[in-house]
């Protein structure tokens, strides 16, 4: 532990890292408290759940038994800790299989839907960005207000439908929903990415117009440099610490909450996981899947803040 | 140029596709489920994505046909006591599992007590409780069902605590259906089964892929595949469906109207009357509600004509009780409470209560049942009943009915086996208060003689009339406000040949369901 606070030969950044890292047991540990705390505090009892429509007290009090769910809170935390501690997420009362399973076997899924999303937000948004920034007012810096609006006013859901009728049902380009392929991608990735390609498209701009007004564009165009060279390397680079906040926040909030999009789509992830845990009052599939993207979004956050210092040299980790 | 790009990149995704011509797709693939199964452990199976599934790879010793008749499986047939306690079934000889494994009556007993044993999870053992001796194994008490034994490969004698005429029809729910003894690790997972097809794969959430078993003992399955698509959201499954990717849809109770109102979808519906009762449970413990003339004044209070009208357009035979009228037991004759505002403040006035009563109306969030509560509260308002409408994500509302913390319940009850007794029982019984299914607390021994009396009764005429004076004994006391009697609507894609939307969740095999030539698109 003590060896970890200073540099003694290691780079700032490695010493950052490892910081950050630590930093997170707490946090971690926190939101387990509060996960586990608040699922006993919120109405719906999990063996309820599980027996369905009819059943008969003493079935109910065996099940209870057989889950520990009568042990004091203290003992059924401990043994959720333990368990933690050895790596085991626990089995879902519902369905008995262990919840590290479930999460691996999802986390890809939503994964890959969240990159894709990102994927698309990044080329389209700062690419509409950047565009509407070199011409304001003109004919693209409309279109990407227009698109910017849209992005931002329309909920998933319905962008989503939109989609499914407009690209599936009438135009038959795409499938309505499923996982698979490239082609199942495209839509759901697209309907999640909308409000990042607003959002991006809106913040590329206002970083542009500044950076594009400083005196080392006014510089590096009185070198003589090319248009293309002067926006891409000089201006758009110092309008990267922006950009990279919103991608690093968003690419967080879609690993872990892109429920509506992944209910609309059928998209086998994560997000559906949760809240068919929820709706059955699978305690251990829901503090697993919590735990589990707490820990992603710490990562991403950590991440971004590497970035950072990729993107702009002034950044210091000391 | 932003055009130019947007109609290539069209032109490029259209040209890979091909999918979406639903005539030449050889799997049949249903949109019913709309959620991950539980497992495929019948011993699991307490929900309805998960007895569907269970039946496509089990059989019971009985099961239903796809409008509700039950009918013998690995049962041929079987002989009952004259005392009506004892049932011998012979087992029906040569079937194997899917693995080879002979079906003997050994594996009636060992899945069985599987279904008992708290350790299983299953947490469904009342179709068997009737078993003499199940209850004391499910408490531990036992090792063994003293009710059940197997004299030979062919033969399984049930033992019940004391007669119960309709115990053959409980052995067709997927619960009872019967595995092998030695199971393979996870079973829930990987099934091995008697049933029509066999699992080929399960992504979850996605869907589960089967394969016919080609020697299942009722006829193999005529396609070639079958899909069971799990899709959340209703209107992906109304888009698949009109995209041609999957065969069947059951249309959601809030679109019913679009869809008979449009000539050429009108043409893929098939109607079933399904077991299906909406109603809204009174609890009849509290405050004002525990007096009869305010229940009905609750009953007389609302226009359910134009309930079932307005909100599921006309599809809703109106109850007068809680059979059923498909079901035996069910008196036509008897006319429902008819909407009449004064007669309803008349009734209240007479209980005491001239100035109204103010009552919670709780309903979960699923919209139909929203807008029922909404709907119920305006007629309410007219009576001078006061509700309050309390609206709680399904799961909790559920959890505070069984615990007696509602005065006005807006709910449905599914039929598991096609009986009165499987309303008039679990809804109404006072042994069932609470978490039996009876939330609305009604308690009333000479209505609990009757139940108890026709579910002993082996006689069926005098059965059936048993259950109609239960019924008219409920009906006049109004423990609940008997809404409608939901008729299921589905719609079928031209090209399914023999697909019977089946009354009972777990009816239709799709053993004989064919795919026809191409041709409509």
């Amino acid at each position: 532990m003590d060896d970890s606070h200073e540099d003694d030969g290691r780079s700032p950044v490695t010493a950052f890292i490892i910081r950050r890292l630590l930093l997170a047991v707490p946090t971690l540990f926190g939101v387990l408290v509060v996960a586990f705390l608040l699922l006993y505090v919120a109405p719906g009892d999990p063996v309820m759940a599980m027996v369905g429509e009819r059943a008969d007290e003493a079935t109910i009090a065996r099940l209870r038994a057989e889950l520990r769910l009568d042990d004091p809170l203290p003992v059924q935390f401990g043994h959720y800790i333990a368990g933690i501690a050895r790596g085991d997420l626990g089995k879902s009362y519902i369905t008995n299989r262990p919840i590290k399973r479930d999460i691996i076997e999802r986390f890809p899924k939503t994964l890959q839907l969240a990159g894709a999303a990102m994927l698309l937000a990044t080329v389209l948004g700062v690419t509409l960005g950047v565009f509407s920034a070199r011409n304001p007012g003109g004919l693209i810096d409309r279109l990407g207000l227009a698109v910017a609006y849209l992005g931002i006013s329309f909920p998933v859901y319905w962008v989503g439908l939109l989609f499914i009728l407009l690209f599936a049902v009438t135009l038959h380009w795409l499938p309505p929903s499923g996982f698979g392929g490239i082609r199942y991608l495209v839509l759901p990735a697209l309907a999640l990415g909308m409000r990042s390609i607003a959002f991006l498209a809106r913040m590329t701009r206002s970083a542009m117009l500044d950076s594009l007004s400083a005196d080392y564009v006014r510089t590096a165009r009185a070198k003589g440099l090319r248009e293309g060279l002067v926006v891409g390397k000089h201006a758009l680079r110092n309008a990267l610490i922006p950009i990279i906040t919103v991608l690093g926040l968003d690419f967080g909030a879609y690993l872990t909450g892109s429920i509506l999009t992944e209910t609309i789509f059928s998209w086998p992830g994560l997000g559906r996981y949760v809240v068919n845990a929820i709706a059955r009052r699978d305690l251990p599939a829901i503090q697993g899947s919590v735990l589990f993207l707490s820990a992603v979004f710490v990562l991403v956050n950590l991440i971004t803040d590497i970035a950072y210092a990729k993107a702009d040299p002034r950044v210091n980790y000391a | 140029m932003r055009c130019l790009i947007a109609i290539c990149l069209g032109l490029l995704l259209s040209g890979c596709g091909g999918e979406g011509d639903g005539a030449n797709r050889r799997t049949l693939v249903d949109s019913r489920d709309n959620y991950d199964p539980r497992s495929l452990d019948p011993a699991l199976s307490t929900d309805v994505p998960t007895g569907r599934a269970v039946a496509y790879l089990f059989d019971g010793l009985t099961r239903f046909t796809p409008d509700a008749k039950v009918v013998p499986a690995l049962a041929t047939s079987w002989d009952v006591s004259a005392d009506g306690t004892v049932y011998t079934f012979h087992l029906r000889r040569g079937v194997k599992f899917t693995d080879g494994t002979p079906f003997v009556a050994r594996q009636v007993a060992t899945s069985w007590q599987r279904v008992l044993d708290p350790k299983i999870k299953g947490g469904r053992g009342w179709p068997l409780y009737p078993i003499k001796g199940a209850r004391e194994f499910a408490d531990g008490k036992t090792r063994t069902v003293e009710g059940i034994s197997t004299p030979n490969d062919s033969t399984v004698v049930v033992t019940l605590k004391e007669p119960f005429a309709i115990f053959p029809k409980l052995l067709a729910m997927p619960v009872a259906s019967i595995a092998p003894d030695h199971m393979p690790a996870n079973f829930g997972e990987n099934p091995v089964g008697t049933g029509p097809w066999k699992l080929v794969e399960w992504k979850h959430d996605d869907y589960l892929l089967f394969s016919p078993n080609a020697d299942y003992w009722g006829g193999a399955p005529k396609a070639d595949s079958l899909k069971a698509r799990i899709i959340a959201e209703p209107s992906t499954a109304v888009a698949e469906f009109e995209s041609g990717n999957v065969d069947v849809l059951q249309i959601p109770q809030g679109d019913i109207r679009a869809w008979e109102e449009d000539a050429e979808r009108k043409k893929l519906l098939a109607s079933t009357p399904s077991l299906e009762l909406v109603y809204v449970a009174i609890n009849t413990t509290r405050g004002p509600l525990k007096d009869i003339r305010v229940r009905q004044a609750i009953n007389h209070a609302i226009d359910r004509r134009v309930l079932v009208r307005n909100l599921i357009a006309g599809r809703g035979d109106l109850a007068a009780g809680v059979i059923p009228s498909s079901l035996p037991g069910s008196d036509k004759t008897r006319i429902g409470y008819q909407f009449d505002t004064l007669r309803a403040r008349k009734l209240l006035a007479d209980a005491g209560y001239p100035n109204g009563i103010d009552v919670e109306l709780w309903t979960s969030t699923t919209p139909i049942y929203v807008r029922i509560a909404e709907t119920l509260q305006g007629y309410l308002a007219l009576a001078g009943i006061r509700a309050k409408i309390v609206q709680r994500e399904s799961a909790a509302a559920r959890e505070a009915a069984r615990k007696g913390q509602t005065d006005l319940f807006v709910k449905d009850w599914y039929a598991d086996y096609p009986d009165a007794e499987n309303f008039l029982y679990p809804l109404l019984h006072s042994a069932n208060k609470g978490v039996g299914g009876n939330v609305s607390f009604y308690s009333n021994p000479q209505y609990d003689s009757l139940v108890t009396l026709s579910r002993r009764e082996q006689d069926e005429t005098k059965r059936v009339a048993l259950y109609t004076q239960a019924d008219e004994l409920a009906f006049r006391e109004a423990p609940m406000v008997f809404l409608y009697f939901y008729s299921e609507l589905n719609a079928i894609q031209p090209w399914i040949g023999g697909f019977v939307p089946p009354v009972i969740f777990n009816g239709q095999p799709w053993t004989t369901v064919t795919k026809t030539t191409a041709g409509h698109r």
